[in-house]
């Protein structure tokens, strides 16, 4: 892809930006924040750039900064007529004109193709509509057969302008689908285009997990009779069992350095974590106690593991040094707290609890304070995960009557289904950024 | 002369003597034995007869026993339900003889009734010495797919260790875990969770 994808980044209109860099329109962090109204003109199409294609790259674009949670989009259709059809990317002197649009924030944008049919380039402009002045400009350029991933990086850099970090809207999550009587793996985008299915061995395939290098996926498969470790390419090709002791071999946790597994065994006639080498070798036991221990999580710097135990006679969040020693308990509320994830940002675990018969999402500060609930009042909200810069959260919901993967802020907002699919959706584990 | 003609009378009488009293003698002496010998034969062929009728009874007995065995089997053979799985290697085979148990949500030990039950199933295998299972632990769909999977496999587990405390031998058993991904019944209430919270036995080998 990357040769394919040549990136051309640079800034225009230097002469615009006086202090743009430091300002964040949007403090995500904020327990509660007001979405920035964002303008969109239509996208301009240069000299023989078909329009259609501009209104692809203007869909997908509009669709992803929604997504995102932290923008209300005024999309052209939506605007005073005498705007509706202006397009391109005003000048300063112009920018006055935008006002009654009711947006603070103006992105205008043009869509060219290269003679030669292939290559795509798209330039854009942010406006400060309130204080009247320009942000930045930049232009992406791609093979046309990018486009999605040309539009997402341009998503990316707006939330990087106006939110001080980079959206993920070039990554892909994987989770797993109930087919027939088996699970299959299935991978989508973050704006749940490209849906693909990664397994078709009609078995029980179960929790996937990334590798940190984005190019293959761990999962559980019972294809000999025993639930052993396979991995597989993101094409699902070259299906490999790496980690088959008797038993369990489930839930991989992958180490940030990717040099180590850490998941659930089987192997003394109970569920304990392990920790195993990449290739499967090498197993080590880290649990001590005769309980149950479940659903692995490694903190981002790859010192401790997050896990559910019931030695205490419920299954609670522990946490414990990489070597299995410093344990201790963080969740105390409720009498089933499972499925911890990790923030990579390091400083919050998610887990889902269960509250009067119902799962529910919380967040828990890494030291056992701060316990925030994220769903309430729609079905069960299952097996939680991070998105790479923090702040969103995939999890599974049957608020619809079937399971499916969804979406949210990792302040609760902004809940939504990942894909338009029929459901049986679990389990979901969230890629790094594809650059 | 005279004395040695008397000698030789005497020697020729003597011969005489021994050759009349000879046949004499042996006449007296076979008169019993042939007696005997009859009577011995006719033992023998009362104890021959006796003997080939126990043998007989003996194999037949042994037929009815193999018989038996064969209907034993076919006993056992007639319970067996193939059991093939798409997408997961080989085939087992489920049998009304052999029961699953139960558990109450989020435990796995062996519940009073359940124990009878386990005895039961040992019996089985005692009796049917060739026989290796596995059994399996399932879950009800509550609660997460990992926590889920621990669970099955303490289910598993219990079960066969119970099983091993029965005498039957550790290597005619393993235990794997489903979690909650093999549902018996697909209901979403009290019921349906109940059978679902199960350790089945299956037979890998007969």
């Amino acid at each position: 892809m990357s040769k394919h994808f040549i990136l051309l980044v640079f800034f225009l209109f230097l002469v615009f930006i006086p202090s743009a860099e430091t300002r964040v329109y949007l403090d995500i962090n904020a327990p509660a924040f007001v979405q920035i109204p964002i303008v969109i003109p239509k996208w301009k199409s240069v000299d023989k750039t078909p329009p259609a294609l501009s209104e692809k790259a203007y869909e997908i674009l509009a669709n992803d900064l929604t997504l995102s949670g932290f923008f209300r989009v005024i999309d052209y259709h939506r605007l005073p007529i005498h705007l509706r059809d202006k397009e391109g990317i005003p000048a300063g002197v112009l920018l006055q004109e935008w006002i009654p649009a009711g947006g603070e924030i103006l992105l205008a944008g043009e869509t060219s193709l290269e003679s030669n049919g292939l290559t795509l380039r798209l330039r854009f402009h942010l406006f400060d509509l309130v204080e009247q002045r320009h942000l930045v400009g930049k232009q992406y350029e791609g093979h046309l057969q990018n486009l999605r991933n040309i539009v997402h990086r341009v998503a990316d850099e707006v939330v990087l302008q106006l939110t001080g970090e980079k959206g993920v809207h070039n990554t892909k999550i994987a989770y797993a689908v109930l087919q027939g009587e088996g699970k299959e793996i299935f991978i989508s985008d973050f704006d749940g285009a490209n849906v693909k299915q990664i397994t078709q061995n009609y078995s029980i395939n179960l929790s996937p997990a990334w590798a940190p290098d984005g190019k293959k996926i761990a999962f559980t498969s019972y294809l000999r009779r025993n639930p052993d470790l396979y991995l597989i390419d993101l094409d699902g090709k070259n299906p490999h069992r790496f980690s088959y002791y008797p038993g369990l071999n489930v839930s991989p946790s992958w180490s940030p350095d990717g040099k180590q597994i850490a998941l659930m065994m089987g192997m003394e006639g109970k569920s304990d974590i392990f920790l195993i080498d990449a290739n499967g070798g090498n197993p080590k036991k880290l649990t001590k106690s005769h309980g149950n221990e479940a659903s692995p999580s490694w903190s981002p710097d790859g010192k401790r593991i997050a896990f559910v135990s019931d030695r205490s006679g419920s299954p609670q969040i522990y946490i414990m040094a990489m070597d299995g020693s410093e344990v201790r308990r963080l969740t105390y509320e409720g009498n089933y707290n499972t499925n911890p994830s990790w923030s990579l940002k390091g400083d919050r675990i998610a887990f889902c609890g269960r509250v009067g018969g119902r799962f529910n999402i919380f967040t828990i500060a890494n030291d056992g304070t701060g316990l925030q609930r994220l769903t309430s009042n729609s079905g069960n909200n299952e097996s939680p995960c991070w998105s790479p810069d923090g702040r969103y959260i995939a999890f599974s919901s049957n608020r619809t009557g079937v399971s499916k993967i969804f979406i949210m802020n990792a302040n609760g907002i902004n809940q939504r289904p990942l894909t338009q699919s029929k459901g049986g959706e679990s389990s979901p584990s969230w890629s790094r950024r594809f650059e | 002369m005279v004395k040695k003609s008397l000698s030789l009378l005497i020697l020729i009488l003597c011969v005489g003597l021994i050759m009349m009293g000879c046949p004499k003698k042996t006449v007296v002496k076979e008169e019993p034995s042939v007696a005997k010998s009859e009577e011995a034969r006719k033992l023998e062929a009362e104890r021959a007869e006796r003997e080939a009728k126990e043998a007989k009874e003996r194999e037949s007995a042994k037929i009815k026993e193999q018989e038996a065995k064969k209907e034993r089997e076919r006993e056992l053979e007639k319970s067996l339900v193939a059991k093939k799985t798409p997408g997961i290697e080989g085939e087992v085979f489920e049998s009304s003889l052999l029961k699953d148990i139960h558990f109450d949500f989020d435990k796995y030990d062996i519940r009073p009734g359940d124990a009878e039950i386990l005895k039961g199933n040992a019996a089985l295998l005692t009796k049917y010495p060739k026989v290796k299972i596995q059994v399996e632990g399932h879950c009800d769909e509550r609660g997460t797919v990992e926590y889920n999977l621990a669970l099955g496999e303490r289910r598993a587990n219990s079960a066969k260790k119970y099983l091993i405390s029965l005498g039957i031998a550790a290597d005619r058993i393993s235990a794997i875990s489903y979690g909650k991904e093999r549902p018996l019944d697909p209901g979403h209430n009290e019921e349906a969770w109940a059978k679902n919270r199960r350790a089945n036995p299956v037979i890998l080998s007969k």
